[in-house]
């Protein structure tokens, strides 16, 4: 029976692998969760832990632990890293992107949680019967706002080829907040005397060929609205679109580096930020009195200096150049 | 400890997938791809008709029907129209894919202050023991029921199908029948996985079940191993082999996690420990024989 005490090794490793030693010291412990891996989102994490830095929590002065784990896009694994998180206990749970919020809010009630990135509790449907949120969640929100100004940008800057602006958009139909956005757009449209092309798609892989047989609809315009699927695929649809001398609009700054023209909207760093301040002063004082989910609060209005030139589109003066 | 706890609970949660693949690969030999949207089905009209207040009860067989039409859709795009399962599997993932979204009106559906078959019966006022005990209760159900079957003249039919078809046939078994309730059955127990999965985690969402197949296979052969490393010929401790390796597969993402392993190698040491689990009976055969 020599292979069973190799199997009773292997369980026993295992075990005592899994013991970590759990010695709890003084130092706060933050989880931070993010569902996938991108550049522009990754930027809502250095906020976040710059802001805490800046209080007093700096890892390297040892004076708060970040733990931070990536669920590479898999819903089953975001779920273990909130279980895990929540069974340490952490101090704070920061979640990034809509898909971390709603899944740690669904696992805990009592360990608050800052969420970035992620849309009002009422939009991510959170709220009771009552209609009210639950009362751990803090951080930073958005809602459909923020899209109407940068929409109402493009009619500013652009002449229409024709008689009528179009405007292409592409918006994943697997995001609530990509779909909720496409329908805000569609009246913004309406009122503004836009055609809107809009499709759906499934993911980033789908991209270039939908973003094609936009180009092939003789738009004017490309709204990039800031969804997960436009955030992996930008690079793609740039390059469509350039090939297509057809100008990108967004709302989102990090998009603008990336080489969209202009935008007005949040900045992903500035929004980790702001949720990052929200858990310093939790930590500092251990209540949550006067913290609620706020609005992002900077909003910047962004061009990229290049794109610009390339469509000789003069951005008004109280736009700022991206570095 | 906690923390084992749950990820205890998902491997259970995913029982209905590990036996729905069971029964499609091992017993008929059929790669079914359908497993991915079947399982979203079922999460997103779990959520769908838990938001609408419909009664648990009604729900979960909404669900399992649901699925079962799924895997009948795909049955009879393999055997009547001839059309290679694994291309079958994906027509109708596909296809799920839209019907998903249509059903919920949305991507991502939270059940909140929503009835949940966790807490319809309280043992323990620990939420997750509570889930624990229910949890068992239902995948012995499901294990119980499904073993039972495959002991009936039915199910020996059944797996005679996947064994040799031409035998089979030739004793007057109507295979292409057989296959489609074959693989109704199984995407019945995946949208169940998907029904407890929903409840388990909060909220149901379109991409869940993007590579749960790989789920579902890779407990397969955690039991298979098992059952070949044991000598298994018993119907129902292969299941229970299966549905270990289920819980396995989760524990082994559960280690890696409290391990502090770097996010980005995640995957790649749980393929390494999961072939290190499957291969460790090769290894002994390496050992000279006396």
């Amino acid at each position: 029976m020599k292979r069973n005490s190799y199997l009773l090794i292997f369980a026993v490793t295992c075990l005592l692998a899994a013991c970590k030693s759990s010695n709890k010291s003084n130092v706060p412990v933050v989880g931070f969760v993010d569902a996938f891996e991108d550049a522009t989102i990754a930027q809502a994490k250095n906020g976040f832990v710059d802001a805490l830095a800046k209080n007093g929590f700096s890892e390297d002065s040892g004076t708060i632990k970040i733990e931070y784990q990536n669920a590479q896009g898999s819903i089953p694994t975001l779920t273990q890293i909130v279980n895990q998180f929540v069974s340490e206990p952490v101090d704070v749970l920061a979640t990034s992107t809509t898909l971390s919020s709603v899944t740690a809010s669904q696992k805990t009630k009592t360990i608050p949680i800052f969420m970035m990135v992620s849309p009002t509790p009422e939009r991510a449907h959170l709220l009771d019967a009552q209609g009210k949120a639950p009362a751990n969640l803090f951080g930073t929100v958005e809602d459909l706002n923020y899209i109407d100004t940068s929409f109402s940008i493009i009619p500013k800057l652009l002449k229409p080829k024709g008689s009528k602006l179009v405007i292409g958009m592409i918006y994943n139909q697997s995001e609530p907040q990509s779909a909720d956005a496409m329908e805000r757009i569609k009246g913004l449209a309406a009122k503004l005397n836009v055609t809107l092309v809009a499709l759906p798609l499934n993911s980033s892989a789908e991209a270039q060929l939908v973003t094609q047989s936009l180009l092939n609809k003789n738009i004017d315009a490309f709204f990039a609205n800031p969804d997960n699927t436009v955030f992996a695929a930008f690079e793609t649809i740039l390059k469509s679109c350039e090939q297509k001398n057809v100008p990108i609009f967004t709302s989102e700054a990090g998009l603008v580096q990336r080489g969209a023209v202009a935008a007005f909207g949040a900045d992903i760093y500035q929004w980790g930020y702001q949720s990052g301040l929200q858990a310093a002063q939790y930590l500092k004082t251990h209540k949550t009195d006067g913290l609620k989910p706020e609005m992002v609060k900077i909003r910047k209005r962004v061009y990229n200096p290049t794109a610009a030139k390339k469509y000789n589109i003069t951005v008004p003066a109280n736009f700022e150049a991206v570095k | 400890m906690e923390f084992y706890l749950t990820a205890l609970l998902q491997g259970l949660c995913f029982a209905g997938i590990a036996v729905g693949i069971y029964i499609s690969m091992k017993i008929f030999n059929i790669p079914d791809i359908t497993t991915d949207g079947s399982y979203t089905l079922g999460g997103m009209l779990t959520g769908t008709l838990l938001t609408h207040a419909l009664p648990l009860y009604l729900s979960a067989f909404a669900v399992l029907v649901a699925g079962a039409v799924a895997g009948a859709i795909t049955g009879i795009i393999h055997t009547k129209l001839k059309i290679n399962a694994l291309l079958a599997g994906i027509l109708v993932s596909t296809a799920l894919y839209s019907v998903n979204i249509i059903t919920a009106g949305r991507s991502n559906l939270p059940l909140v202050n929503t009835p949940s078959v966790f807490n319809v019966i309280s043992f323990t006022t620990n939420v997750n023991l509570n889930t624990l005990i229910i949890l068992l209760f239902i995948v012995a159900l499901i294990i119980g029921l499904i073993g039972y079957l495959l002991k009936t003249d039915f199910g020996i039919a059944m797996r005679a199908t996947g064994n040799s078809e031409t035998m089979i046939r030739a004793l007057g078994v109507n295979t292409d029948r057989m296959k489609i309730i074959g693989l109704a059955l199984a995407n019945a127990l995946t949208a169940f996985s998907g029904f407890l999965m929903t409840q388990q985690q909060g909220y149901a969402d379109i991409s869940m079940g993007i590579g749960i197949v790989i789920i579902g296979l890779g407990s397969v052969i955690i039991g298979e191993t098992l059952i070949n490393w044991l000598n298994i010929t018993s119907v129902w401790a292969s299941l229970l082999l299966v549905l270990a390796g289920a819980v396995v597969f989760q524990l082994v993402l559960a280690v890696t996690l409290t391990l502090g392993v770097n996010a980005n190698l995640l995957k790649l040491v749980t393929a390494a420990l999961v072939l290190l689990f499957v291969s460790l009976p090769r290894l002994s055969l390496l050992r000279q024989h006396d």
